[in-house]
Order: C-alpha cells, then sequence, then structure tokens
C-alpha cells in the first residue's frame, strides 16, 4: 500500500510570539497552518501517518533526551494516522513556549529522522515540513551530514516561513515598502539571524533539489490554499480483460473507472440522543397482513414475489436463481463499428466512464489496441461493445470511443440505454407556434446576452482561457459537511457555521462576467415580457399538503399514497363502518366520510372525540394514532374544501396544551409539518401559507394567528374532482 | 475489488429498492394514467395487405399486445381498455349500446389479458374475432359513449386520459349525418372531461381523408400545428408502433423550476427524464398461506428500555478521525440545503469545451413551462436557436430539488427533428449534462503506449469498415426481458418460459465470416509468432478462482495485540477484510457487515472505547 509519513516540526519558542501592532504573531498562524492540514489529513481519511515535533518547548522529551545536546525539544505525537484528539490538542495543549532551541536543523532533523525510524511500517514517501520564523540561531557545522542523511533516508523537506524567501534575498529597505501589509512578520525587517537562517534554509533546499527545491519553501498565507478539505481521491482498480472481436482476433486490455459521481465512504448513523450511543436504538421491521386487525406475520412465513402487471407471481429467490438470465462472465466484445455521430451525447448511460488501455507491460497489446484506436479516429467511429464487468453482474451495451491525447491514447467506454430504458416523449414544436417565436429584436438580445456571458476567452496570445472550469471545483456538498462537522467536533454544543465565503463565491457567476453581462440582461428584461401566471387550485396530493420534506425517503411517501387508494378499492368491504371507532378511527373516519350517511360536521365531532381519548393515555404510542388522525382530518378537509372545522380544532389543540401537558405530543405535530390549512389548498381558509407554517413554529401559545375561513369556498369544483 | 463492486449492483441491494420506488412513487403522487385503445373491428380491417402482408387489424393487435407488456414493465399501475366497434356481438356493461364490444375494461394489464390479445393475432385470431366480435353496422358515438362510461366507472383518480382510435375507415357511418353528429357531441363530452382523443388511422386503398370526418372527433394538437392531421396513414408496422409508442408515453416533469439568467430573470423550465435505467423491479413480500402480499412497519426503539423513540429522541452521527459526532436531524438537512431548487445560468462555453469523458449520469431533458411564466417559451426558444447558432451551450448551476446539493450542467441545444413520417424523433429544447466535480476525476497513472504504424492502423481500418453496422436503435436488455418471460410462464402456468433472445451476444460466426482472413493479416502485422493474447491472463484468472475459493482460504493471523495497535493508531484501514473478520471474531464483536468500513467501524466501537 502507498503510505507516506509526515513530521510536522513547529517552532514554539519565545521569538515565535513577537509580532508588530496587530499583526498575527508567526506562532498563530503557523498553530493555523498546522491545524488546517491535520484537519484535511483526518477529513481525508488518508493512512498516512503524521508526527508533531515541538521545539523551543520548556520541557524536553525525544528519544535523544539523555545526550544535553537536544534539549527543549518534544516529541509531542509519534508517527501515527491523525484524529480528533490531535486536533483538540493542537486547539488546546500548544502554547508559544519561553525557550529557545539551538540549532535548531541540526537537532531538528535529527529527531525527526528517528521519529520516522519509529514506526514499523514501509513507507514510500517520507515528508519533513518545518515551521519556524528562523530566529533561532542555526549553526552550521553539520549541515552537509544531515543533508547527506536525508539524501540517503529519501526524505523530502519543506518549510513554512512568516516571509517569502524569494524578496528577503533583497535587503534592500525598499523592499518592505513593496510588501506591504500583505506579508504579516516582515514589517520589522529581517533580523540578522534570519537572514543566516535564510540563507541556509535555501542551501539546503537547493543542495536537495537543485531545479525544485525553492518551490518548497512557502509563506504562512499558504493557509489559503489549505481551506479546501482534500478531495476524495480513490485509487483506481485495475480491470484485466480482453477485447473480441469475433472469436479469433482479441487484445489484452485493461480498464479503469476515469470518471464517476464519487460519494462519501461514511453515511450517517442514528443515535440515542442523550447517550449518543448507536447500541441504543434499534429499527426493527415488522410484517402485518393488510386487514383490519393488521395481523402480524412472522419472518418465516414470508416468500417473495414479483408483479407481473396486476398479477402478483410467487417466486422465490431459489426459483429466481435458478431462471434467471446467467452469461459467461467478464468480457468486453465488440457487436459491431458504427459511425460516432449515430451515438449521441444526451444517450449516455450508467454513472461512469471506463478508459481502456493495454495490458500491463504488453508491447503488442499496445500496438494492436493503438491500431484500432486510430483506425476509429480516422475514421470517425466507434466500437459498440458488450460489457460485463463479471459474472455476477448484468451486461451492458456501450460505445467505445478513441480518445488521443499527446501522451497517450486510449478507449473510453461509455453505456449506452436499453429500449427498456428510454421513454419517447413528444413536445409540441417551438417553432410552429407563432406566440413563441422570437423577434429579431428578441433575438439579437439574446445574442449579446450570450456574446457578453462567454466563459471562454482568447488571450493576446491567442491561448483559450476557461475562466470557470467545473472539474477544478471541489464538490461542495462534501467541503460543507466537512466544514460543519468540523464545527461541532471542534465547537460542541455551538450552532453550526455559515457556508465559508470562499465556497460560496466558487458557486457564483464569476465577477466579471456578471458585471459585463448587466447591459445585455436588462436589454432582454425590456424586450421580452415574463410574468407569473397565478396558480388555480390545484389538487394536492397528501405529500404536498403536509409539507413534507422531499428527501424524505420515497418509500414512505408511495406507501402514504398506496394508503390513500386502498380506501377506495377496500370500499365496499368496509361497508359496516357506523362511526369512527377506537381501533382505526382514521380508517373509520375516511370511510365515513365517503359513505356520506352522515354530515361531514358529525363525523368530525366523532372524530375529535377520539383524538381526545386518545391524548388522555399520554404516551408515544397513542400520540403517533392521534397523529394519523389528524392527520386523516387534515386530508380529507383539505378534499372536501372545508378548512373551519379542521383548523378552529388544531387551534383549540393547541390552546389545551399547556393545561393538558401535551407538550411532545405537539411537538410530534410540528415534526410531522401537520400545519393549518392555507389558502393555497383550500380557497375559503384565510390562513395563508406562511402562517400555517408559524402556526407550528411559535412555541408560546399566542392569539390564533389565523380566522376561520366563513366561506367554505368552490367546494363544488373540488368534490367533483375528488369523486371521478 | 473494493471499488468496482460500487458498479456491480447486487440483485439485492437496498439501493436498486429505493431506486425503483421512487419512479414509480412519482407516477403515484399524482394518481393513474389511463389508455383506451377504440379498434375498429368492420370487415375493412380485416383484408391482408398485398402479398399476405397482415392486416390492419392484426398490426393492431401487435401493437396492443406491445404496449401491453411493455406497461407491464415500465409502468404497470396505468389503467388500459381495449374495445371494439362496428361488430357484430355486444358486451358492455348492461348492454346498453349496440355493436360495442368491451374485451378489456379499464384495469391494470396482467398476463392474462396478454394472452387475450394474442388470441387475436394472426390467421387464428381473425377466425377468433369473427366468432366472438363479428362485423356489424358500427355507430362510433355509442363507442364513445361507452368510453366515457369506462372512465367515469374507475373509483381512483385518473391523471392522463388518453383514447386511441384504430381504423381504416374514413368515414364510419357511411355519411349518416345523424350518426356523425351524435359522434361529434361524444367525442366533445369526452374532450371536456379531460380526455385526449387520437386518431391511428392506417392504411386503406386511396389514402385517409381525415378532414371528412374525423377532424372534428380528435384532440387538437398541442401546439398550433397541423402535425396531427397531415400524417399519413399508417402502413407498416414499425411506424405503427413508433407513433403509438410516442402517444402513449404521458410525459410528466419530473421537476419544473425556474432557470434564472440573473438579476430576477427568470424562465420557468420542466425537467423530463427521458431514459430512466429500467431495473427489474423490487420483490413484494408475500405470505406463506395465502400468497397475499403484506404491509411493512418500521420502527425505532430504545434497546433498553423498548419504548419507541420519537424523532427528538434520535440524533445522527458520524465517526471522524476517532471521534463520534453528532447532529440533529434538521441540522443533517441544513447542511444539505445551499440554495432553493432552481438552475442559475453562469455562462456560456463553445461546444467543443464539453468533454465526451465528462459524463457522471444520464442527462434529462428541458422544456419551457409557459403555463408556470407567462413568455417563458419565448425567451427559451431565443435561447435554444441562438446557442445552437453559435454552438454554444449554457453552463448553469442546478438544484433540482429542495435540500438538493448543488451539481453544475451543461445545457446543450437540441433542435426538433422529425421522420419521413413527420413523427417526431428528437423534441426540441436542451439537453441536461451533469459535470463532475474534482471529487469525481480520478488520477490514473498512465501507461506508456506504444504507437501503431500507419500500416497496422490501416490494416485495422479493413476491420473496422467491414464490421459497420447502423446504430439506431437500442437493444432489448436480455435480463430484465429474461425475468418477465419467467413471471409470463410462471403466471400463465406455462411450461417452460419464453426464449429470449440475447440480442447484445456478438454474433461471432458472422463476424468471422465477413471478416475472413483479414484477422490473420491484422495479427501477422501486431502480433509475434508466438504470442498468444488469451494465455497470460487466463492462467493468472485459474490461479486466482481456485485460490480464492473454500478449499483453500489463506490462514489469518493477526495477534490481539497488533490489533489493539492498530485500533489506537487508526490504522485498522490496513487490514484485509479476512483478517478484520477474524479480529471480530476473537474479540467477540457482533457484525453484521461484511464491508470493510462497517467491520472496522465495529471494531472501533469495541474496542476504543
Amino acid at each position: 500500500m502507498a503510505k507516506s509519513a509526515l513530521i510536522l516540526c513547529m517552532d514554539v519558542g519565545f521569538n515565535m510570539s513577537n509580532s508588530g501592532p496587530g499583526e498575527e504573531s508567526p506562532f498563530d498562524q503557523a498553530k493555523r497552518v498546522i491545524q488546517k492540514f491535520v484537519q484535511r489529513q483526518v477529513f481525508a481519511e488518508t493512512k498516512d501517518e503524521l508526527a508533531l515535533v515541538l521545539f523551543g518547548t520548556d520541557s524536553t522529551k525525544n528519544p535523544l533526551d539523555n545526550d544535553d545536546q537536544y534539549q527543549n525539544i518534544t516529541v509531542h505525537r509519534n508517527l501515527m494516522v491523525p484524529d480528533f484528539k490531535l486536533l483538540e490538542e493542537i486547539e488546546n495543549q500548544i502554547h508559544p513556549e519561553s525557550q529557545q532551541a539551538d540549532c535548531i536543523f541540526d537537532i531538528a532533523l535529527n529527531v525527526c529522522v528517528l521519529v520516522e525510524n519509529t514506526t514499523i511500517h514501509k513507507l514510500d514517501r517520507r515528508n519533513i515540513v518545518l515551521l519556524t520564523d528562523l530566529n533561532s540561531p542555526v549553526s552550521s557545522d553539520n549541515l552537509d551530514v544531515i543533508i547527506e542523511n536525508l539524501k540517503q533516508a529519501d526524505i523530502t523537506l519543506q518549510f513554512f516561513l512568516p516571509f517569502p524567501a524569494e524578496e528577503g534575498d533583497g535587503e534592500a529597505p525598499g523592499d518592505q515598502d513593496r510588501r506591504g501589509p500583505g506579508h504579516p512578520g516582515t514589517g520589522k525587517g529581517l533580523s540578522e539571524e534570519q537572514k543566516e537562517g535564510l540563507d541556509m534554509v535555501k542551501h539546503i533546499m537547493l543542495t536537495l533539489d537543485e531545479e525544485e527545491g525553492l518551490e518548497q519553501i512557502y509563506t504562512f498565507s499558504a493557509i489559503e490554499q489549505l481551506c479546501m478539505f482534500k478531495r476524495i481521491e480513490r485509487r483506481p482498480m485495475a480491470w484485466p480483460c480482453q477485447l473480441t472481436i469475433g472469436s479469433a482476433l482479441s487484445i489484452r486490455i485493461v480498464g479503469y473507472k476515469a470518471v464517476t459521481e464519487e460519494k462519501l465512504k461514511k453515511s450517517w448513523k442514528t443515535v440515542d440522543a442523550q447517550t449518543n450511543q448507536k447500541d441504543d436504538v434499534k429499527r426493527e421491521t415488522v410484517y402485518c397482513l393488510d386487514d383490519d386487525n393488521e395481523t402480524e406475520v412472522q419472518k418465516e412465513d414470508i416468500i417473495q414475489g414479483f408483479r407481473y402487471g396486476s398479477d402478483i407471481v410467487p417466486f422465490s429467490k431459489v426459483d429466481q436463481e435458478q431462471m434467471k438470465y446467467t452469461h459467461d462472465g467478464k468480457c468486453f466484445a465488440v457487436l459491431g463499428f458504427t459511425k460516432q455521430s449515430s451515438v449521441q451525447r444526451h444517450r449516455f448511460m450508467g454513472t461512469q466512464v471506463i478508459k481502456i488501455f493495454p495490458g500491463k507491460d504488453d508491447e503488442h497489446a499496445a500496438v494492436a489496441l493503438s491500431a484500432l484506436i486510430q483506425a476509429l479516429h480516422e475514421l470517425q467511429m466507434v466500437a459498440i461493445v458488450r460489457y460485463a464487468y463479471d459474472r455476477r453482474s448484468n451486461p451492458q451495451v456501450g460505445a467505445a470511443f478513441p480518445c488521443i491525447k499527446q501522451d497517450h491514447e486510449c478507449l473510453m467506454y461509455v453505456q449506452l440505454p436499453f429500449m427498456e430504458d428510454l421513454r419517447h416523449f413528444t413536445f409540441p414544436s417551438l417553432e410552429n407556434n407563432s406566440k413563441f417565436t422570437p423577434s429579431d429584436e428578441q433575438l439579437s438580445a439574446v445574442d449579446s446576452l450570450i456574446d457578453s456571458m462567454m466563459l471562454v476567452e482568447e488571450d493576446e496570445d491567442g491561448k483559450q482561457k476557461d475562466i470557470f472550469k467545473v472539474h477544478d471545483i471541489p464538490n461542495p456538498a462534501f467541503q460543507r459537511l466537512f466544514q460543519c462537522l468540523h464545527h461541532r467536533a471542534v465547537n460542541p454544543g455551538t450552532p453550526l457555521p455559515a457556508m465559508e465565503s470562499w465556497l460560496k463565491a466558487t458557486l457564483e457567476c464569476p465577477e466579471v462576467i456578471r458585471e459585463r453581462c448587466q447591459s445585455a440582461l436588462g436589454e432582454i428584461k425590456n424586450k421580452f415580457t415574463l410574468t407569473q401566471v397565478e396558480k388555480k387550485k390545484k389538487l394536492k396530493t397528501s405529500a404536498q399538503i403536509f409539507g413534507k420534506d422531499s428527501d424524505e425517503p420515497e418509500a414512505k411517501k408511495a406507501k402514504e399514497d398506496e394508503a390513500d387508494e386502498e380506501f377506495n378499492l377496500a370500499d365496499i368491504a368496509e361497508g359496516s363502518v357506523t362511526s369512527v371507532g377506537s381501533v382505526d378511527p382514521a380508517r373509520d373516519f375516511r370511510t365515513l366520510i365517503r359513505q356520506k350517511t352522515l354530515t361531514f360536521e358529525e363525523v368530525c365531532k366523532q372524530l375529535t372525540h377520539r383524538i381526545e381519548q386518545l391524548l388522555g393515555n399520554k404516551s408515544t404510542d397513542y400520540y403517533m394514532k392521534s397523529i394519523t388522525c389528524v392527520e386523516a382530518f387534515r386530508e380529507q378537509s383539505v378534499k372536501l374544501g372545508n378548512a373551519d372545522l379542521y383548523n378552529s380544532y388544531l387551534q383549540l389543540l393547541k390552546s389545551s396544551i399547556p393545561t393538558q401537558g401535551l407538550e411532545s405530543f405537539w411537538e410530534l405535530l410540528v415534526q410531522d409539518g401537520v400545519t393549518l390549512i392555507s389558502e393555497d389548498e383550500v380557497e375559503g381558509s384565510t390562513v395563508t401559507r406562511n402562517e400555517a407554517r408559524q402556526f407550528l413554529v411559535t412555541e408560546r401559545i399566542e392569539e390564533a394567528a389565523a380566522h376561520p375561513a366563513e366561506d367554505p369556498g368552490d367546494v363544488d369544483d373540488l368534490v367533483r374532482i375528488v369523486l371521478l | 475489488m473494493a471499488d468496482w463492486t460500487s458498479y456491480y449492483r447486487n440483485e439485492d441491494e437496498e439501493e436498486e429498492q429505493e431506486d425503483g420506488e421512487q419512479s414509480a412513487g412519482e407516477e403515484r403522487l399524482t394518481g393513474r394514467d389511463s389508455l383506451v385503445f377504440l379498434v375498429d373491428a368492420s370487415k375493412e380491417m380485416f383484408i391482408k395487405g398485398e402479398d399476405g402482408a397482415p392486416s390492419n387489424f392484426d398490426m393492431t393487435m401487435q401493437v396492443v399486445r406491445t404496449v401491453y407488456t411493455s406497461k407491464i414493465i415500465s409502468s404497470h399501475r396505468d389503467l388500459i381498455a381495449l374495445v371494439f366497434y362496428g361488430t357484430e356481438h355486444s358486451k358492455n356493461p348492461n348492454d346498453t349500446f349496440k355493436h360495442v364490444y368491451v374485451y378489456h375494461d379499464l384495469d391494470e394489464p396482467g398476463a392474462k389479458r396478454v394472452q387475450d390479445v394474442d388470441a387475436l393475432r394472426g390467421e387464428k385470431g381473425a377466425k377468433l374475432a369473427a366468432e366472438t366480435l363479428g362485423c356489424g353496422p358500427s355507430s362510433l358515438g355509442d363507442a364513445l359513449w361507452c368510453c366515457a362510461n369506462l372512465y367515469s366507472d374507475i373509483k381512483l383518480r385518473l391523471s392522463h386520459k388518453r383514447l386511441m382510435i384504430f381504423t381504416c375507415r374514413e368515414q364510419p357511418h357511411g355519411g349518416d349525418n345523424v350518426k356523425d353528429r351524435q359522434a361529434r357531441t361524444k367525442a366533445s363530452d369526452l374532450k371536456e372531461t379531460g380526455v385526449v382523443i387520437d386518431l391511428i388511422h392506417l392504411m386503406k386503398p386511396g389514402g385517409f381523408d381525415v378532414s371528412l370526418f374525423f377532424r372534428d372527433i380528435v384532440s387538437p394538437p398541442e401546439d398550433e400545428s397541423e402535425l396531427g392531421l397531415q400524417l399519413e396513414p399508417c402502413e407498416k408496422l414499425d411506424d405503427l408502433q413508433k407513433r403509438v409508442r410516442a402517444k402513449e408515453q404521458k410525459k410528466r416533469a419530473t421537476a419544473r423550476i425556474n432557470l434564472c439568467l440573473g438579476d430576477g430573470l427568470n424562465v420557468a423550465v420542466g425537467l423530463y427524464a427521458t431514459a430512466v435505467t429500467a431495473r427489474k423491479p423490487p420483490p413484494v413480500k408475500l405470505y406463506r398461506e395465502s400468497n397475499e402480499a403484506v404491509r411493512s412497519k418500521t420502527r425505532t426503539f430504545h434497546t433498553q428500555t423498548g419504548s419507541l423513540l420519537l424523532p427528538s429522541e434520535i440524533k445522527k452521527a458520524q465517526t471522524y478521525g476517532k471521534k463520534q459526532i453528532e447532529m440533529e436531524k434538521d441540522e443533517v438537512d441544513f447542511i444539505k440545503k445551499f440554495d432553493d431548487p432552481g438552475l442559475v445560468l453562469m455562462g456560456f462555453k463553445p461546444m467543443e469545451k464539453l468533454k465526451l469523458h465528462h459524463h457522471i449520469k444520464p442527462s434529462v431533458f428541458l422544456y419551457p413551462e409557459e403555463g408556470e411564466i407567462k413568455g417563458s417559451a419565448c425567451l427559451f426558444s431565443a435561447l435554444l436557436k441562438k446557442c445552437s447558432e453559435k454552438n454554444v451551450y449554457a453552463l448553469c448551476r442546478c438544484i433540482a430539488r429542495r435540500n438538493n446539493p448543488p451539481r453544475f450542467v451543461a445545457l446543450v441545444p437540441q433542435n426538433e427533428e422529425v421522420d419521413d413520417a413527420k413523427v417526431q424523433i428528437n423534441p426540441p429544447g436542451f439537453n441536461v449534462i451533469y459535470l463532475p466535480y474534482a471529487d469525481d476525476v480520478r488520477t490514473l497513472d498512465l501507461p506508456r503506449c506504444t504507437s501503431a504504424s500507419q500500416e497496422q492502423v490501416d490494416k485495422m481500418k479493413d476491420i473496422v469498415t467491414k464490421l459497420r453496422f447502423k446504430y439506431n436503435d437500442a437493444f432489448e436488455n436480455p435480463v430484465i426481458q429474461k425475468h418477465y418471460r419467467n413471471l409470463e410462464a410462471l403466471a400463465l402456468d406455462m411450461m417452460a418460459p419464453e426464449e429470449v433472445e440475447d440480442l447484445i451476444m456478438p454474433k461471432v460466426e458472422q463476424i468471422d465470416r465477413r471478416l475472413g482472413s483479414l484477422v490473420d493479416e491484422f495479427k501477422n502485422l501486431v502480433y509475434p509468432a508466438n504470442y498468444n493474447p488469451e494465455s497470460k491472463p487466463a492462467a493468472k484468472r485459474k490461479t486466482a478462482d481456485s485460490g480464492g475459493g473454500a478449499e483453500k482460504k489463506p490462514k489469518v493471523e493477526v495477534s490481539m495485540d497488533q490489533i489493539k495497535v492498530h485500533v489506537q493508531n487508526g490504522t485498522l484501514g490496513k487490514l484485509t477484510v479476512p483478517v478484520l473478520k477474524e479480529a471480530c471474531k476473537q474479540f467477540g464483536v457482533r457484525t453484521t457487515g461484511t464491508k470493510k468500513q462497517e467491520l472496522i467501524d465495529a471494531l472501533m466501537d469495541q474496542l476504543s472505547s
């Protein structure tokens, strides 16, 4: 496994706390750099190990302690995978201290090399990062030995300094003005030690790597680059196979997933709110018959079946396994070749692009595949192939496009749709409709908008420059999640922070474009008339009525809906319901309303009576039942376009919370989003959508936020639709 | 392998089930779709074409069957009815209408119905039709009235109602004005209740003149064009299939959102999923004794007290860096929310900047919603025209649903395209292509490549040219087809399921024959004499196969102490799955998980506390 080790080596000596007025001290800056860095490592969940060595500490704790020389150096943490404990320690335990470590390089590096050796693992990359202001005295006696050691151990070195290395060179007084306030720590100029130190740093770096050594010297302001959480890196897995054309021609290939929507490995777990223990929460699924008693069925008594249209066909797993489609497994077989243009971009299916390279270390395969790639490229064709990942997975059809780059050639495989996947929708033509045909003026307004909003421009050299590259943006969902998780871990008990400004900015239209398109945008506003259409009342489904979150599991929604229909089917069977009973009051309520033997008012009265009874028990089970009653009440009221009874009942209920001790029941209602019926849903209601929501939000009992409507509204219309 | 497993979907995987239900759920939200086939059963329909071509009736039954089976697969909850008119015998509720035969009333299609329709196909079918239906005088008015009753007998909420008339007679009443008028009245009644009436006119000698009678019967097309009526009558089965298919699927927007061009300038658009991966449907759980479907109820309760947990008594947590971090449920939503749903324009880019390999999921289709914001279609149309002219695409930020994190998308213009028979192939609008973020693009170690010589390339070009074919139509999915054949066989008590031809198998023999000596010539050019491309990996695979089997399980040995060290350092990830499983056993950690992360979590939970 490729793994690397990194030692953060931070100067905490007294010199680090010196700073000009109003400036952040080098110590604080260095600490922030370290924090950000460790954070990234923690969330990236790399297996890379990390150690923290402090020098300039008051105490001494390191493997070379017995020697007089290695004083004031503390190995805070040996090489291991970074975690939140380390982050907390950095936050709370690392302070500027009052000592100064002598000859920092000599000592620090020797310690580091030793620390490196503490790990038992094989490492393929070793790196030491030194954060210091170079104000400690340095000795260059052993420098060559150190460099030699580093080289031998193949350890790379990085420096973080409070000032830029390049500009430190000049030493001219004028330099300081040029640097300006942007580089804190430079305000007072460099001390003799710093100059000496810097020279030595450069010497070391150049000796280690003549060409790019100096690029490994950063300033503390490099923190900006560290703000971003690391992008997810997955090691590509090779998929060796053979590309076949007929039975006689095969080419050894290896496939790699090149592009795919990356998901986070971890998902949310449910824990108990008090103990925060996962084990305290258990989820259980029980099965029951669809009868009045909801008779429970044991798991062993359940078999599986499938729908074939209206029929349900029992089909056991064993039978299914035996009868299912089977194939020979792994394959990448050419079915034929076709024009590139006949494979349309918007017909790409699946969630990935696979790049196909020749088999590893196989020169002949490389030549053969190259011939195919170039042939396809020259003919502007693609291969249509049957692709199966392995025996267990379903085969698919896809297109293999030739891809020729300067440094490599490959085939790019994308899945194509099966006939069953396609939906052939026909849309009205936009051109044949005079109402929709834009005038020349309108067209030219759009034309100039496009011109003003081009994100790709040519610079003076005729080179194209793309100012908005999506594939360089880290997934904002991950960034935001990590930000919040980190905040919660380090600052427990405080509300979650706002989105970081840099993240917000990456999601917006670039400032240049926004300014440039203003006039064109204004022109469009003048030339086109856009008017919001006032919506007539739509009949809403239960999910919409309840204002349920759209991210609620779809399955649940579907079930609710099923429940809705089931009453229609069970219509006749339930003919005997005469009053709202206590077993399933919501169901009885619905049935009675449909039967219309009793008036709506009477049925509602029966229902509310049952709800009061249920609430009297004050236990969660009964609360749940009550909620289904309230929901049924609401749903039927909306259907019948009569909001008064429901709205006034809910208000009454709310006012009785303190006297009856129904706080937790109310909480449930709030969570389920069971609001007042707003005018959006029933025309007669004078409650606005906002008021309806507000009704739940306010904890204190206030004067009724909504007034029950006088006019039942356009009842006829709604009823007719319901009955259809 | 762990990396690839995400690609391979296990049949019982939860994810799949969710997906399956999601699409079904969408449709359920607004009620059921319904479709009535009203088929002319007059003598003219049974006349065979030249050279024994199938009769119009036969073709119609073929199409009806296809719709039945495809509905069973794609949207089994839709209701379909099959009604004949101009029959001799009558069969309808209470037998109110003469010469109208309701073969199937409005219901979900099932195996039995497919068989019924099958019985009406071909030579035998014509005979059966003559017996059961017979040919008699026709009254379209009665037929339409009867259909109206079918609709009103349905207790379910219907969202989309369509009626297709299949006929080859331009004047069903032979000029009887009273009957014509009655049919027109009934048609307009139906249209008023929201039924869309389509005419699928079939070939007849001398052409089919729609204007004689049917123009007043059918629903006007959605746009102003006369497109619907200028269509030529269908002659071939393919055309008929295509035309019916285009009509029978109700397009429904998966989301209606605003496309913001900037500064509050909004165009209302709808997103349409035009290609959705069809999967085997999730199994239904049945009670062994009665084969009736059971419902599942999931409850969350406290392990110790056994009491049900309220949503407020539950938190969500994730573990990073050995620390469990907790959030409230609404905080989890809060983190996901970036903005309200919508498309926000960032700017435009030339088409060539859209990289072929920037593909992460199937695209969706964008079409204006004039019903939400008036004027949308006009501005949309201008945008479409100009983007297409200038060969640019629009880059937008897209949030399709509430609490969805943003994705960037390319809006690629697509102009309308119709085929020779004036059936739309590509509708006008934008294709929405989802673009990858930095995290989604993987860094690959590029192998050093050797390039082929021109001679080798030319030989391959010969091979490619020999194997050219036209890729117009997608293939059938053998996995799904097989599944439904199996179900069909079980449902109809057939002895064995109908064979499914695997259309995505390469036709090896044909390919070999076409290529002839080209293969050897090419091989001589690129491969040395003793080279066998199949040998090496094959040998390797054999050992891997047997090695992975039960017979030779590698002995896993990691001491308890070592595990503890790993736990402390958070380096459990280094160990292999078998080692972790073994470790779980040693420490008495019970896990249900088999995934690496689950095993690690379980060990961490147990040992770090």
